[in-house]
């Protein structure tokens, strides 16, 4: 056998590799164009845009690969965020803001990195404890399950008013998330997320998506791998969580309740939520209707007259489209199908396919 | 005390139970876990006052007389379901079990949102039979009107649902496409016909459900729903996903739960209640993943 | 006229075409076999024809009433039952409502009640059981119960898949032999998928051997079973 030789299985996994690479240009061009162009407006919409990459690909590690939907990865974002607060905020607002945190955090100022890092492992220490249990269940139930767990997590939040503030904000998070940082996050996760896809461990669960039985017959421990994937994906969502309270400056329990879960499952339907790539378009392509929207709710005017949406219409529109999705294109926009380089471009001189 | 308990704890149940089964049915004829009750809920809620953002509601359907208003509300929420079902889930018919859970998710957030538009985002007073809130001499304890009619209306519900189930020929042929759907209709049983009566009385249910919580509570708010909604889905899966007699049972069951919970916790504890609940709930789950009485079809046989 | 007509029926699953243009016509009260090796198309051949499955391209008639691109159910009240590989009885219900569920859109109470004790007569062991839960019935009694829930929708035409499997060879002669009386009774047109061609041959009637999708022979079974069709249908080339 000529050593030149590429097989069918090394081609694809070539181009396999190349869809990280290729997702990470397009979030690059993306913010440079935003960066060289835009506006101080623009720039904020690319840095929520990327911090929602980050929280997208981080929900899609888990949903895309095991086929599971989860309704509670809001609730790690949550988490994320407020660990990140309590380990950055300055001591003294923490005395008076946060009087119940135990002595280790009120005393913690931290630099924004090891807050943001920490901030994922609690997540994913979280996702860990209680996937252990949820993901015993199978796919619907567990689905059930994860509301139990958002709800939970959202109810806890809001009442244990000493250490989390409870309904009432928590403000002075320090805002440090640039169009940049928000970049090397999104990269950072969609490197892990092809990492984790491309593993034995992500290959065995999408085994197991396609078939339950076939799955377990030949040996997969379907229940290990998504374990494995919950708490990963988790840890991207913590950041995630880390990086919105820190782009806003402001947190509260709402911000990580019903509608940035729908906002998460609007962008992983609509990109199509068999692939990573999916996940990355749908985020583009939402973000932009959201924008749009909003500035239609704010009010756009023709002639001498302004015409505005009515708030909420925002949330309608995404809805209806949803729905629209999943009736008329399923598997969403890229139809499960990654964003890679053609074949002919990765094989090689000499090659000879078979 | 104790007397006072057991009335609690057969009220809510009763209540869990009525909104446990609404998601039962439609879950055991089509597969599909409505994320939408919770605001089949909330429009049945909606639909008593007319639209406006004041902060007390002018009634509209609700300034009927009792059996009208009984009548008007139940038809209403059968409608919408109904509705539903057909702009909603009748084109995704064949689609997988997880694709129809994500779009009744979209189209509660949808109506939520519409009635977020017309009605705005602030609780309003809604005064509903407010007579029912008067007590009760009942032997030893003072038990709220209102509590007693839910508790008979619960166990008249039950027994007519657990009538037509076994005897009437809506109810057999429900039965049977819960089992298995294409070969019902290999004989001559008529799919919409079956979905839409499953859908018609999970709505007429979730209006039952919106009677009680706003004459219980006064207030119209566009989040209403959502948490009954959540114990009604725990109850489903407690129950056994696709068990009509498990979701009731476990939905009286947490109904019990939630009221000793209330009674017995600490005052600072109270809040987190339903937390507690929920995590409970994951622990039974944790030891016996199936559920209570998990249906004959649940797991592929190999 | 013909009571079943089959014109150029296709059924594909995704890329691969299990039944190929296959065409052929039913006799009023004719018992037709239709055998071949597993993979054949016969399961996927009667599912097009009651419903079950789309067809890819092609038409099916019955007393030139069209019933392809209907629904199952609307295909059913039209006369056409069928009787699915695995029996797929209601195993919460009991007996009766199994034998009652396909009984709605009859308006004749009295016919229904003849037909019930037409049934009960054939199958006592369903009378004894009548209201026991139908997953507690043994095999061959399930195979009873479903080809009687079928004859229970009054139909002029019959389509039952496999009834022989995983039943015991005198239990399935005991089957056969009351379909076969049921049949003569009621002027029923039977078409019948059978793994086992000897076992179609012992009973009777026309057959129709399909292969790799297509019908290779047509003719009478017990014919068959005497030349080397059979033998050139399930070990021959394939081309």
């Amino acid at each position: 056998m000529s050593a030149s030789r590429t097989t069918r299985h090394q081609v694809r996994r070539r181009m396999a590799a190349t869809t990280p690479l290729l997702l990470a240009l397009l979030l690059v061009a993306f913010v440079v164009a935003i960066t060289a162009f835009g506006d101080r407006a623009s720039a904020r919409m690319a840095s929520e845009t990327l911090i929602r990459v980050t929280l997208v690909a981080g929900f899609w590690i888990f949903a895309g690969n095991s086929g599971v939907i989860s309704f509670g990865h809001a609730a790690f974002a949550c988490v994320g965020a407020y660990v990140s607060a309590w380990t950055t905020l300055a001591p003294a607002m923490k005395a008076t803001l946060l009087p119940g945190l135990p002595a280790m955090l009120a005393d913690a100022r931290w630099h924004v990195l090891p807050a943001s890092l920490v901030a994922g492992l609690a997540a994913a220490a979280l996702a860990l404890v209680t996937g252990a249990a949820i993901l015993r269940l199978s796919g619907i139930a567990a689905s059930i399950a994860t509301f139990a767990f958002l709800a939970m997590v959202n109810t806890i939040w809001a009442n244990w008013t000493p250490v989390t503030g409870g309904t009432s904000s928590v403000v002075g998070l320090e805002r440090y998330v640039t169009p940049w940082v928000g970049l090397g996050w999104a990269v950072a996760t969609l490197a892990a997320a092809s990492l984790y896809a491309a593993s034995a461990s992500g290959l065995a669960l999408r085994a197991s998506r396609e078939d339950e039985v076939a799955a377990s017959a030949s040996g997969i421990d379907r229940y290990r791998h998504r374990l494995a994937a919950y708490t990963i994906s988790a840890f991207f969502c913590g950041v995630g969580g880390a990086l919105m309270g820190h782009f806003i400056g402001v947190i509260n329990p709402d911000a990580f309740y019903l509608n940035l879960t729908f906002l998460m499952l609007a962008m992983l339907v609509v990109g199509g939520i068999g692939s990573l790539s999916g996940a990355v378009v749908g985020v583009l392509a939402v973000s932009l209707a959201v924008e749009v929207l909003v500035r239609m709710e704010k009010g756009v005017s023709l002639g001498g007259l302004t015409f505005a949406l009515p708030p909420g219409s925002q949330e309608i529109l995404i809805a209806a489209a949803m729905i629209l999705v999943l009736v008329f294109r399923p598997a969403g926009l890229l139809a499960g199908r990654e964003i890679t380089l053609p074949a002919r471009w990765v094989t090689g001189r000499g090659a000879a396919n078979d | 005390m104790s007397l006072q308990l057991v009335f609690d704890a057969l009220s809510l149940g009763g209540i869990y139970a009525i909104a446990a089964l609404g998601i039962a049915l439609i879950f055991g004829v089509m597969n599909l876990v409505n994320f939408a009750h919770g605001q089949f809920i909330a429009c049945s809620v909606f639909a008593l006052i007319l639209p406006s953002a004041d902060a007390v509601a002018t009634m509209g359907l609700g300034a009927l007389p009792a059996p009208l208003l009984i009548a008007a509300i139940l038809a209403f929420g059968a409608g919408l379901a109904v509705a539903a079902e057909a702009l909603v889930f009748r084109p995704l018919r064949n689609a997988s079990p997880v694709a129809l859970m994500v779009a009744s998710f979209a189209l509660g957030i949808l109506l939520q949102n519409i009635l977020l538009v017309a009605y705005g985002g602030r609780p309003k007073a809604v005064s509903l039979w407010p007579q029912l809130g008067s007590p009760v001499q009942v032997l030893s304890a003072q038990v709220p009107l209102l509590q007693l009619l839910v508790i008979g209306a619960v166990a008249l519900i039950l027994a007519g649902l657990a009538l037509m189930l076994k005897r009437a020929r809506v109810g057999l042929e429900m039965r049977a496409a819960a089992e298995d759907f294409d070969m019902a209709r290999m004989l001559g049983v008529r799919a919409n016909g079956v979905i839409s009566g499953a859908f018609a009385l999970s709505g007429a249910l979730a209006a039952v459900v919106a009677l009680v919580l706003v004459t219980q509570t006064g207030v119209a708010d566009v989040r209403m729903g959502g948490q009954i909604m959540l114990v009604a889905f725990i109850a489903t899966v407690v129950g056994g996903m696709g068990s009509l007699a498990g979701a009731v049972a476990a939905g009286l069951a947490l109904g019990a739960a939630s009221a000793l919970l209330q009674a017995f916790l600490p005052v600072e504890a109270r809040p987190f209640r339903d937390a507690f609940l929920y995590g409970l709930v994951i622990l039974v789950l944790l030891f016996r993943p199936q559920g209570l009485f998990a249906s004959v079809g649940a797991k592929p046989r190999v | 006229m013909a009571k079943l007509g089959v014109f150029d029926l296709a059924v594909r699953y995704g890329k691969l075409l299990a039944v190929k243009d296959v065409s052929f016509a039913v006799a009023e009260g004719e018992r037709l076999f239709v055998s071949g090796p597993n993979g054949a198309g016969k399961s996927s051949l009667l599912g097009a024809i009651c419903g079950a499955v789309r067809a890819a391209h092609g038409r099916v008639e019955m007393d030139g009433d069209i019933l392809s691109g209907r629904a199952p159910e609307e295909i059913a009240r039209r006369g056409l039952s069928m009787v699915p590989e695995g029996r797929r009885i209601f195993a919460g219900l009991t007996v009766r409502e199994n034998l009652m569920i396909g009984t709605g859109q009859r308006r004749d109470r009295a016919a229904v009640a003849d037909d019930l004790e037409t049934v009960y007569d054939a199958f006592p062991i369903l009378r004894e059981r009548a209201h026991a839960n139908a997953g507690a019935l043994s095999g061959g009694q399930q195979q009873m119960l479903a080809i009687s829930r079928a004859l229970m929708t009054n139909p002029k035409l019959m389509l039952v898949d496999e009834p022989s499997l995983g039943l015991a060879p005198k239990v399935v002669d005991e089957v056969y032999e009351r379909l076969c009386a049921l049949q003569a009774l009621r002027g029923l047109t039977l078409v019948i998928v059978e793994q086992s061609s000897t076992r179609a041959a012992r009973v009777g009637g026309r057959m129709l051997l399909m292969r790799g999708g297509r019908v290779v022979a047509d003719g009478d079974a017990t014919a068959f079973a005497a030349g080397d069709l059979l033998a050139e249908a399930y070990f021959g080339d394939p081309s």
